[in-house]
């Protein structure tokens, strides 16, 4: 085995390294002036232009199906895209941090680093190709996160949501581990590459390996929210920060739906009709689980947290899509388009919950929303049209992500799947309007946090007008992603 | 550009209110903005060749290439006078809700434009998913007009109107998907024009319903009925024109309604001709049943705002069965009966508005004797009253007839129906006047502590217009009906084989330049 490691893995990881670099600024600035904080807003703009050149590397370094590091990692139009939509949602969040009651303040330098370091753990997450790599990835992300989620300043629900994260969040990847032990057990070897190159023959020949695949999905759906899997989600979104749900909720399902990508569209589906059909149901429970159960939702973060279950089982219908298909582009393009547009108006919303919550143990439930219109009518818009688009209503993004998601779907015969999303996103309107109604229809006198929340506010504002215009050129776009895969 | 120009003005409009500072001058304003708009959408005359059958003053661009998406716009003797039905309305709604809507003034007159925008490009739209995108956006402004401007119980019924509305189209969303491949299939490149839709030869299969085209037929139908509404789905219209504020009423009824009427015409019929030929007995069915219900339930509300909703249900009726009788007197009543219904029920709303905001009750059995106390208001609502009533000389009588005639000849059985629905209309509309207008004088009335005032200059400038629409189209319906008759004799006759060709403005089409040689 050639183990050398050339420039080339360098300059591929070389966004990875700027991450890591950056993450370190802020905390080592904070021990060299003896353990004092410095301004968050220097902490934060460290940290932002860490993203910024991680970016700019990722783009210009990667692509085109590079591979480093003896074929564990690859840089093509998949890792590219998902990269860039995982660090931007990232940066996003941190701005929210910086701004929210239970985030801000004395430990900010250390939550940056930690933030710092799931990106990086995200981006290996995107890039890898080999299913230890995943492994790493997805356990350098997720650790950061446990950290981040039991730091916060908010006393109970925090800590509750951490512990359960963490338990079940271990559970999950250990079975993930023990499929992936399975694979190796049956095909020699991780590299999904490789084994996914027989991969339909193999899920038919070989129980083993189907023994370890099915584990490796179960484990990813733990990751994505997949229902039944799905348990921990409304209860960590709730408990933790506003801001990290929104890193959560966009960030790390992003690159979680990669990595699913990654496996599951390499045609493994093609050979086994028993996966196939149990993903599809999965797809199906999913987004009925997460539509009827947010409907009774009166926590606007548990609401969303369920209409994220519900986005997922979306998500999963493409996946599914990408899995069957002989040309894996057009769907797996539906997917990173759709998480594009799921994250721009995931944390849009999330940046308007974050800035109601007037203190740390500040609980925001829908009926607080009431006379929102009236006192901040730029701020309802905002939200207006990330609900809009969230449930899918034209022109918005989040209806082109639809149409392109089902596009697909029908286009590899899988019409009742795409049936199915169109039904539960109906079911899916009644909980989007309801703030709405209560925001615009009932008085009262909802108003955002005393302190000022102006990155916050610029934040939702550029996030709602990119949805409305990144609505009309969602063409190009599309194009462009497609293009970019395979 | 002409088209382009009359569907996104409004939206250009909507954007200057939004930012106008002065908070007084915007009812003004948002006036001179629509009657700009219903002048401009005038001088579509001035280049609408009426002997054409083609789709005229097209703008086509590519959109979203990859799915063969385009900015599609046409417009042709179906569509024209909705259009204009549109742009006439909007002024006098914003005449007529002048001191009506006390409360934000500035968005309710955003939502109004935006509304506008969306109900002309679902008129115009010419590729299916740019008409998906019009169609679903109408329901947000409206959603709004309800939700902020309606009645006690405002929240219930707006909500159910998104819903019903929503639920029924998505369903044509995934038709309209695989219509797009059907094309792929058949032209070697996706698209989602309507002219490449109408090429299609989608296999049917009679007496199945699981046969592709009766599917695609009833995944559009279910859509459009829902929003006509047709009679078993019409729940959430009562509830929404009650607990919408009066304009609100009035556009839900004299355009958004015609929506799905329009739907059928546009796209169910000539898409699905088969499917639609073999379920006609179905659609006319629903609409003779709407028809009788709407009128028997009608005549027992207590609400007159309530009465005159199921009156719409009873005259949407009328629409379907005319369309679905598939020859040129029904096509022609039944896109009559759109423009009728639009004006008279609009007018009837606007009336209804106007004395509400003088007793603020609208109960049957408070009212009596109104024709002593406001007799110009008397005189106008009489006028309007005939009009829905379809007396001859108003336009309601046109359209009406021309329906039944066309009914008679396709299916008489359902004409012998339908025929009592014109004399339960006569019943439960005379009734409720006389119990309004003549008789003791009811407790609102003779209230000597509110005494009712008459008509003011501005009310009567909102009422003449539509009086005078009422005469002009029930005394000269061929002013009206020339400029349609090549679309819907073209509809009628080729069916089963429909095809729009585009006329480019200024062109002779050649089948025209041959005759005039």
């Amino acid at each position: 085995m050639n183990s050398t490691i050339g420039l080339s893995d360098i300059l591929l990881i070389s966004p990875m390294i700027a991450l890591f670099l950056a993450s370190l600024i802020p905390i080592t600035a904070k021990v060299l002036r003896g353990n004092r904080e410095q301004h968050p807003v220097v902490t934060l703009s460290q940290a932002l232009i860490g993203i910024v050149i991680a970016i700019g590397l990722l783009i210009v370094f990667g692509g085109a199906g590079k591979t480093a590091f003896n074929n564990g990692l690859i840089f093509d139009g998949v890792t590219q895209w998902m990269g860039v939509i995982a660090l931007a949602a990232a940066g996003a969040a941190m701005i929210m941090m910086y701004e929210n009651p239970s985030t801000t303040g004395k430990q900010f330098s250390e939550l940056i680093f930690l933030a710092m370091s799931s990106a990086i753990g995200m981006l290996i997450l995107v890039s890898a190709v080999d299913l230890l790599m995943v492994f790493i990835g997805l356990e350098t992300m997720s650790l950061a996160l446990y950290l981040m989620i039991a730091m916060s300043h908010e006393e109970k629900l925090s800590k509750e949501a951490a512990l359960k994260y963490f338990v079940l969040g271990s559970f999950a990847s250990a079975v993930f581990l023990y499929g992936v032990a399975f694979i190796f057990g049956s095909t020699g070897g991780t590299n999904i590459l490789a084994f996914m190159e027989n991969a339909a023959e193999l899920v038919q020949s070989s129980r083993l390996f189907l023994f370890g695949i099915t584990f490796v999905i179960l484990g990813f759906c733990f990751k994505v929210s997949i229902a039944p899997f799905h348990a921990w989600t409304p209860d960590v979104y709730q408990g933790a920060p506003t801001p990290h749900t929104a890193f959560m909720a966009t960030a790390v399902k992003t690159v979680s739906f990669a990595a699913f990508l990654r496996v599951i569209a390499t045609k493994s589906l093609i050979g086994s009709d028993h996966l196939f059909d149990i993903l599809q149901w999965l797809a199906v429970i999913t987004m009925i689980v997460g539509n009827t159960a947010a409907i009774i939702q009166n926590n606007l973060k548990r609401m969303i947290a369920y209409s994220s279950v519900a986005h997922s089982g979306y998500l999963l219908i493409g996946i599914i899509t990408a899995g069957v298909s002989d040309n894996g582009a057009f769907g797996a393009s539906g997917v990173i388009f759709y998480l594009l547009s799921y994250s721009l108006m995931t944390l849009g919303a999330f940046a308007v919950a974050s800035m109601l919550e007037r203190s740390e143990n500040h609980i925001v439930n829908i009926e607080d929303l009431a006379g929102f219109a009236r006192q901040r009518p730029m701020l309802a818009l905002c939200l207006t049209v990330f609900l809009l688009s969230l449930a899918g209503i034209p022109p918005t993004m989040g209806f082109f992500g639809k149409f392109y998601l089902f596009n697909a779907a029908i286009g590899e015969g899988l019409l009742w799947l795409a049936i199915w999303g169109m039904i539960s996103s109906v079911i899916g309107v009644y909980y989007y309007l309801r703030p709405i109604v209560v925001m615009y229809m009932k008085e009262g006198n909802a108003e955002v946090a005393g302190h000022s929340l102006n990155a916050t506010t610029v934040t939702a504002v550029v996030m709602a007008l990119a949805i409305v215009v990144m609505g009309f050129v969602s063409g190009p776009i599309f194009s462009a992603v497609e293009k970019s895969l395979f | 550009m002409i088209l382009s120009s009359i569907v996104f003005l409004p939206l250009l409009f909507a954007l200057i209110i939004a930012v106008w500072p002065k908070a007084s001058t915007i009812r003004h304003l948002a006036l001179g903005f629509s009657v700009i708009e219903f002048l401009l959408s005038l001088s579509i005359f001035k280049q609408f060749d009426p002997s054409s059958s083609g789709l005229q003053m097209v703008e086509k661009f590519m959109w979203i290439e990859r799915f063969g998406i385009q900015y599609f716009m046409g417009i042709d003797g179906i569509s024209l006078w909705l259009v204009l039905l549109t742009t006439f309305l909007t002024p006098i709604i914003i005449l007529g809700s002048w001191t009506a809507i006390t409360e934000r003034v500035k968005g309710f007159h955003v939502a109004l434009f935006i509304l506008q925008t969306a109900m002309l490009g679902t008129f115009l739209a010419m590729d299916a998913i740019f008409f998906y995108v019009f169609w679903e956006l109408s329901l947000v402004p409206m959603y709004f007009m309800v939700g902020i401007w309606g009645g006690a119980r405002r929240l219930y019924a707006t909500v159910k109107f998104f819903i019903y509305t929503m639920a029924g189209s998505v369903l044509m969303l995934v038709a309209i998907i695989y219509m797009m491949y059907l094309t792929q299939e058949a032209t070697g490149h996706m698209s989602a024009s309507l002219l490449d839709f109408y090429k299609l030869k989608i296999p049917f299969v009679g007496g199945t319903f699981f046969s592709l085209q009766t599917l695609l037929f009833f995944a559009f139908a279910l859509a459009f009925a829902v929003k006509v509404p047709v009679f078993p789905l019409h729940t959430w219209l009562p509830d929404a024109h009650v607990e919408a504020p009066t304009p609100g009423s009035v556009i839900l009824a004299g355009v958004m309604l015609k929506m799905g009427t329009y739907g059928f015409m546009r796209w169910v019929i000539p898409l699905f001709p088969e499917a639609a030929e073999y379920w006609a007995w179905l659609f006319m069915l629903i609409g003779v049943v709407g028809i009788i219900y709407g009128a028997l339930v009608a005549m027992v509300q207590p609400d007159v705002k309530k009465l005159v909703a199921y009156s719409s249900v009873s005259h949407m009726g009328y629409i379907l069965l005319g369309l679905f009788a598939f020859n040129a007197y029904g096509m022609a009543g039944g896109l009559y009966q759109m423009l009728n219904h639009g004006i008279s029920t609009g007018a009837l709303f606007i009336l209804i508005g106007m004395i509400y905001e003088r007793t603020h009750s609208r109960e049957i059995s408070k009212y009596g004797g109104l024709a002593g106390v406001l007799p110009i208001f008397t005189i106008f609502f009489f006028i309007i009253t005939l009009s829905s009533i379809a007396v001859p000389l108003t336009n309601g009588f046109v359209g009406e007839f021309f329906i039944l005639l066309g009914t008679y000849k396709a299916q008489p059985v359902f004409a012998y129906f339908a025929v009592s629905g014109v004399v339960l209309g006569a019943v439960y509309m005379l009734w409720m006047f006389k119990r309004v207008f003549f008789g003791e004088k009811g407790e609102l009335v003779k209230d000597e502590h509110h005494p009712l005032h008459d008509l003011s200059a501005r009310e009567i400038a909102v009422l003449v217009p539509m009086v005078i629409m009422v005469f002009w189209m029930g005394l000269f319906p061929n002013h009206f009906l020339n400029y349609s008759k090549a679309s819907i004799d073209y509809l009628v006759n080729n069916r089963s084989n429909y095809n729009l060709t585009i006329v480019n403005p200024g062109e002779t089409p050649v089948q025209h330049a041959q005759g005039g040689n």
